[in-house]
This record gives C-alpha cells, sequence and structure tokens, in this order.
C-alpha cells in the first residue's frame, strides 16, 4: 500500500463523528445532580501577592516631588533657621546638653590606690 | 454578557452554575467523541467526558489562562483517556464497518471495508501515546505543536510517535494482508 493510500484510509477509518444525541444527554443527566465542592487552592496565595501591581500612582509621585522641592527651597532660603536656633537656645538653658557629660571640666581628686 | 470559554470559566472559578452547565453543553459532545475514538468503547468514554467535565468544576478556582480552555480540556481528556486505557481491554469501533466513501465496485468497497475494519483493530493494540497522537492528528485535525501541547511533550517527540505509531499501523495491515 503507498503512503497516499494509507494516509487516506487512516483519515477515512479515524474521520470524525460527533456521537449521538442520546449518548450526550446520557452524560448531561449523570452531570445534573448536585455538583461537588469546588477546589481552592492555598498555594495560589503567595501568587496573588506575588503578582500584585507596584505600578506608581503618578499623582502621588508628583506629590512626593513637590514636597522635595519645598524642603530644597526652604533649605536654601534659610527660613528654617531660626528654628534650629531656638533649638539651640532651649538646650543652653537645658544645662549645656550632652557636652557637659562628654567632657568633665574637674579632674578627679585623691590619689591613685 | 462575554461568553467565551475563558469569560465562562472565570465564572465558574466563582461557583456560577448556569456557567457550568453553558461550558459543558458546548464542549461534551465533542469530549465524548474524542474520548470514544481513543478508548474505542462507549461507555469508557462516557465515564471520561464525565469526569472530566467535573474536573471543570472542581478546578476552576486553581485553572489559569496559560494556554486556550478547550487545549487544557482537551489534555485532560487525553489524560484520563491513557490512565484509563493502560490495562484495559478495546473493543472494535462500532462504526469501523461503516464506509460512505464512493467505491467503483462492490468488491473494491468489501476490500476498504475490510481494511478499515483491520486498522481499526490495529489502532487499537498501539501503544496509548502513539494512539492518542494518531487520533488527534488525523481525528481532529490538529497539527504537531498542538498535540506536543496536549501531550505535554515537544513537537519532535510528537512527530516521532507520528512515525512509529504508522509504522506500527503499516505492518499490522501487512501481516493481516500476508495471513490470507
Amino acid at each position: 500500500m503507498i503512503d497516499d493510500q494509507f494516509e487516506k484510509l487512516l483519515r477515512h477509518a479515524l474521520r470524525r463523528k460527533e456521537p449521538s444525541q442520546t449518548d450526550v444527554e446520557r452524560v448531561l443527566k449523570r452531570l445534573a445532580g448536585p455538583l461537588p465542592g469546588q477546589k481552592f487552592a492555598l498555594w495560589r496565595l503567595p501568587t496573588v501577592l506575588l503578582d500584585w501591581q507596584f505600578a506608581p500612582a503618578w499623582p502621588r509621585v508628583a506629590v512626593l516631588a513637590c514636597c522635595a522641592a519645598l524642603g530644597f527651597s526652604i533649605g536654601i532660603a534659610g527660613i528654617d533657621r531660626q528654628f534650629v536656633n531656638a533649638d539651640a537656645v532651649s538646650s543652653y538653658v537645658g544645662g549645656g546638653g550632652i557636652g557637659m557629660i562628654a567632657f568633665e571640666p574637674d579632674p578627679f581628686p585623691g590619689g591613685r590606690p | 454578557m462575554d461568553d467565551s470559554d475563558e469569560a465562562l470559566m472565570a465564572w465558574v472559578a466563582r461557583g456560577d452554575e448556569p456557567a457550568y452547565r453553558q461550558l459543558t453543553l458546548r464542549h461534551l459532545p465533542a469530549m465524548l467523541g474524542l474520548a470514544r475514538r481513543i478508548l474505542g468503547n462507549t461507555a469508557d468514554a462516557e465515564d471520561v467526558a464525565q469526569e472530566a467535565m467535573l474536573r471543570v468544576w472542581t478546578h476552576a478556582p486553581r485553572w489559569q489562562p496559560l494556554a486556550a480552555f478547550r487545549t487544557w480540556l482537551t489534555r485532560v481528556v487525553v489524560n484520563l483517556c491513557l490512565d484509563r486505557k493502560r490495562r484495559a481491554p478495546w473493543v472494535a469501533l462500532e462504526e469501523a464497518g461503516e464506509v460512505v466513501d464512493p467505491a467503483p465496485d462492490a468488491s473494491e468497497a468489501a476490500e476498504y471495508d475490510e481494511r478499515e475494519r483491520l486498522l481499526a483493530g490495529a489502532i487499537a493494540v498501539l501503544p496509548a501515546r502513539q494512539r492518542a497522537a494518531i487520533v488527534l492528528t488525523y481525528s481532529e485535525g490538529m497539527s504537531n505543536a498542538q498535540v506536543a501541547e496536549i501531550l505535554e511533550t515537544s513537537v519532535s517527540a510528537v512527530e516521532t510517535l507520528l512515525v512509529r505509531g504508522k509504522q506500527n499501523l503499516r505492518a499490522r495491515l501487512r501481516v493481516s494482508d500476508e495471513g490470507k
């Protein structure tokens, strides 16, 4: 048998035939009952978290940029210096700050043990 | 409402029973026919088709549209058939004797009929994966790439399955011819 004849025979023998309506209805009838519970996979939870979209929200990025520019402007203009000086005064009034502890002005009295 | 398979499957994943019924009505006849061609047995084919459609329901929440729904469902049916077929005996297709091809005379028609019957018998004893590859290619009209996707193998492996399957079939037909 040559190849063409064999191919033709194969196609003919395996030609597609739809099942009868009776067969289909028989299976549908078996499927008509109450359906079993669906399976939910807990292992998909990490996937869901990994699939989370972290695309930047452009309005928030613009607000952040504006805040940065404002901070830079305040720093350059020196508007914040009065607050820094006020802090310095208050620390002096408070008793000299941490420097008083770090540099003890009086030597330890007494001889060596 | 979008009634594509994938959209319906998304509804099924949320437990929507009417969507499931719609999917079943749409795909059951084709899947039943495919199972019958692979298994050669109507009763087993009905069991496989029922099991496959139940899996659509139970596995819907886990299903991801990585491939077309039809491809996924075909893969489920083929795998169920292969599982069932590994040990079960094969019953010849009841349609094997039916010949609709016009033949010039009665003797040629009878010979063609006989060859087709022999071929059906030869397909029955093919290894399961070779049979599945041949049925998907010649009956479903799928490309090698589609068959590879369903059998979860490479295109070259499918080509090998087809070549070996056809060699086996030809050898069996030759033995039958010589036995006459």
